[in-house]
């Protein structure tokens, strides 16, 4: 059971630690809690370890994994996991792959309002199928 | 009795008669004057008889105290020997014959010839030359009618015989007193008779010259006469004309007149120093008209008779008209000649263009059979002697045009034609240009097709296309590499931009401007890599397109390259969905392909393009595109690494980025390009678009 005023909980994934500090402050500014991975595997870990209600993961990660891996680990715990994905240059098949999954690609230079927008529907949209799901 | 010449004594009475006699001035006076005289002597009666030379008559012309029978009787003709009278006439020997008569008279026959001791002037000038007048006087001829004209004046002597009655009992004395006195009037006779020739031939030469003048008068050509020293002597009224000064002068008339005398001495000069030169052209100015006119004069010396030169006879020609006509003859001719000389260069050049033009030129005649062939013709179609397959095929081939082009309506053909070059049995792609002439009849009468060998031009052609290829090749590289420093500009761009929105709310009110710089050029800087970021991922117009078009494009496209290398294009075609992404990139794309399949077929071969729509699970559908050649293959080693950058199999003429960018661009467009290559086979490239539903 989730309480009910609890601070959404927000994973950020990004290879590049600038990248990551500054969401996780701005994110953090904006009143949600924020965990912060550098790779896949930290994702992983801390998809296992924690109740995440976001996940907001760049495209390109290591040479193996990519963005795509982390959000199907993150499905397979929660298949509605609402997800942001966000990255510098998607091919079209990528493009093409995340609108399958039903989640919106936000391209860098990411802009920052947008950003929070999209967060709070996606949170919203969840909290109200959560609620009429019971 | 022979006839002495020295002069006898005379007696006081022979003095008065020889005085009398000599006072004679006509010829026709001495006879009756001697007459007289004789009678005074004594004598009873004497006579004159004449022969007559034209009629060999002889008769007497004067008498004195003769009875008409008497002078009867002395009428005779020169053919009756037997009369005393012509046999003294022809011994020219004085006799006296005696009388029949009882009285003892006789006849005293005393013959006379013009004769003189000295030549007459006409003798003496010609030297060595005998005078009739000497030969009478020294010789002794029996006389004979021809013998008695002068060789040098043809003057006609006169033969006379004085008959003088003799008393019987006259002396000797007083017959060589007789003999004297007629021999003196035969002197005297003589004498007058020469000078009477003389005024006869003046008279004769009068004639003549009067004669001759009418003649010069009569001709309107101008005729001089001249001296030696070329002063005119004579002139006729055409030539005073030009030559002397009338009466009323003018001064342009005498300039005129002095120039033409001026001219006309000089010509005359230059012809008597020349010998050869005898006829020569002269302009004189017409003294009246003013004008110039060309004569042709015509000189001949004159000699006298004893060969001294005199001058000249000059007879001028107007030949003005003739001349002018002759020069127009002559610039007709000039202008013939250059024509000619205009036509023949002409000949000349179009024979050396011929020969330098480089191309195989054919001239046919009306039936389109071969009239002419140029060398290199020649090496394509050969020659009588001798003739390969490959000539006897190239020649079929050229035929089947050029009849058809003799026949046809066109003046003017061209059209592609492939050659076998017999030295390298090479194919050989010509341009054909074909040109009637007709005859006047307007009919065909030759066909002239120059081959123009077209390799040198479709290298040209190849050499732009590489080059528009490579400046593509080029940009899209650029774009590339913008694609690239964008994507790592944007990556920093990110935190930066994350900083700034959380100092937000946090500067110093001082600070602010300075912030606010700081956030108004980050900005800037994500705009600029956004911009380049797009510029890579579009860099033409994008939306929905028909692959099927797209690809026909191409193929239209390189028809004519692909004609000419001998590869034929197979085509299939389905109906398809629109592709989503820049027609332009894909047609690169094919661009590349098909050419890459061409150059794989150099002898020849086919070339496949085929699309169709795949299905995949669910709803997803994509486009295949199928690029497939029947040319030499890629190796398993050049396969792995074709589609790097900077691999090229076309040397020098390759750039290495063709495979490369149309990787990129399927791959810019969510595509995949695979490939499939047998060497000695050929090579299938097969690309998938997603397709819009």
């Amino acid at each position: 059971m989730k309480p009910v005023n609890a601070k959404p909980h927000i994973l950020v994934v990004d290879d590049e630690p600038n990248v990551l500090v500054t969401y996780r402050l701005i994110l953090q500014q904006q009143g949600y809690e924020v965990s912060a991975a550098l790779s896949s595997e930290e994702a992983r870990e801390c998809l296992a370890a924690t109740r995440i209600d976001l996940l907001l993961c760049d495209l390109s990660l290591e040479k193996q994994e990519n963005g795509f891996d982390v959000i199907d680990f993150a499905r397979q715990k929660n298949p509605n996991m609402p997800t942001v994905l966000l990255t510098g240059y998607a091919t079209p098949e990528a493009n093409e792959h995340a609108e399958e999954l039903g989640i919106p690609v936000l391209f860098k230079p990411i802009d920052i309002k947008e950003l929070l927008e999209t967060i709070s529907q996606l949170l919203r949209e969840n909290y109200e199928e959560h609620e009429a799901a019971g | 009795m022979r006839v002495r010449t020295e002069t006898p004594d005379l007696t006081g009475r022979s003095r008065r008669s020889a005085l009398r006699l000599l006072g004679m001035e006509r010829s026709e006076e001495v006879f009756p004057v001697l007459l007289e005289e004789i009678v005074s002597l004594g004598h009873p009666r004497s006579l004159v008889t004449r022969v007559n030379f034209e009629t060999s008559e002889i008769t007497p012309i004067a008498s004195l105290n003769c009875s008409k029978t008497m002078l009867q009787r002395y009428r005779s003709s020169l053919f009756a020997v037997e009369t005393p009278m012509v046999r003294i006439l022809h011994s020219q020997e004085a006799e006296l014959v005696p009388g029949r008569g009882k009285r003892g008279s006789g006849l005293y026959f005393y013959p006379l010839i013009y004769r003189n001791r000295t030549p007459c002037w006409e003798a003496e000038r010609a030297r060595g030359r005998k005078c009739i007048a000497v030969e009478n006087y020294h010789c002794h001829l029996k006389l004979q009618l021809q013998e008695q004209v002068c060789g040098i004046c043809e003057m006609r002597a006169y033969a006379a015989m004085v008959v003088t009655e003799i008393t019987p009992g006259t002396t000797a004395a007083e017959i060589t007193e007789l003999r004297a006195l007629i021999e003196l009037a035969n002197r005297y006779l003589s004498r007058l008779f020469k000078v009477e020739h003389y005024h006869n031939r003046m008279v004769d030469m009068e004639t003549i010259i009067t004669q001759m003048q009418t003649v010069m008068e009569s001709m309107t050509d101008p005729v001089i006469l001249t001296d030696p020293q070329h002063r005119v002597i004579t002139q006729n009224k055409a030539a005073e004309r030009y030559f002397r000064l009338p009466d009323d002068v003018s001064e342009g008339r005498v300039r005129a007149v002095e120039l033409n005398n001026l001219l006309f001495s000089a010509a005359l000069s230059s012809m008597a120093v020349s010998a050869n030169d005898s006829s020569r052209d002269l302009t004189l100015v017409d003294a009246i008209e003013g004008e110039e006119v060309l004569f042709e004069a015509v000189s001949a010396p004159s000699f006298a008779p004893d060969g001294r030169r005199t001058g000249m006879v000059t007879v001028l020609r107007d030949v003005t008209d003739l001349r002018r006509a002759d020069e127009e003859l002559r610039a007709n001719y000039d202008k013939l000649r250059q024509a000619e000389e205009v036509v023949r260069q002409d000949r000349d050049r179009l024979n050396l263009v011929i020969e330098n033009v480089g191309d195989p030129i054919v001239v046919c005649d009306r039936d389109a059979k071969i009239a002419l062939l140029d060398p290199r013709a020649q090496e394509l179609l050969g020659t009588e002697k001798s003739r390969t397959a490959i000539h006897v095929r190239n020649q079929a081939k050229l035929d089947a045009y050029i009849t058809q082009f003799t026949y046809s309506f066109s003046d003017r053909e061209s059209a592609p034609i492939q050659l076998t070059h017999p030295d390298n049995q090479l194919e050989v792609e010509y341009d054909a240009r074909s040109g009637k002439i007709y005859d006047e009849r307007g009919l065909v009468a030759y066909t002239v097709t120059v081959l123009r060998d077209l390799t040198a031009v479709r290298r040209l052609e190849q050499l732009k296309l590489e080059r528009r290829m490579l400046e593509m090749e080029k940009f899209a590289a650029a774009g590339r590499l913008a694609g690239t420093i964008a994507h790592e500009v944007n990556n920093p761009m990110e935190p930066i931009k994350n900083c700034i929105f959380l100092l937000t709310d946090q500067i110093k009110p001082e600070a602010s401007p300075v912030y606010e710089i700081l956030k108004a050029e980050t900005e800037r800087v994500a705009r600029i890599v956004r911009q380049m970021l797009g510029l890579y991922r579009t860099t033409e117009q994008v939306g929905n397109f028909d692959v099927n078009s797209v690809v026909e494009d191409t193929l239209l496209l390189f028809a004519r390259q692909l004609d000419r290398a001998g590869v034929r294009v197979a085509k299939e075609f389905s109906d398809l969905p629109p592709a989503l992404g820049s027609a332009d990139q894909i047609r690169q794309v094919l661009s590349n392909l098909v050419v890459n399949a061409k150059d794989s077929m150099s002898q020849g071969g086919v070339l496949r393009l085929r699309t169709h729509l795949v299905r995949h699970e669910g709803m997803r559908e994509s486009i295949r595109i199928i690029v497939a050649d029947s040319g030499s293959g890629i190796s398993d080693n050049v396969l792995d690494t074709m589609f790097e950058p900077f691999m090229t199999t076309k040397g020098e003429r390759g750039t290495g980025l063709g495979l490369w960018i149309v990787k990129g661009i399927i791959e810019n467009h969510g595509g995949k390009l695979r490939v499939r290559s047998k060497v000695g086979k050929g090579t299938v490239f097969a690309i998938e678009l997603p397709a819009v539903r």
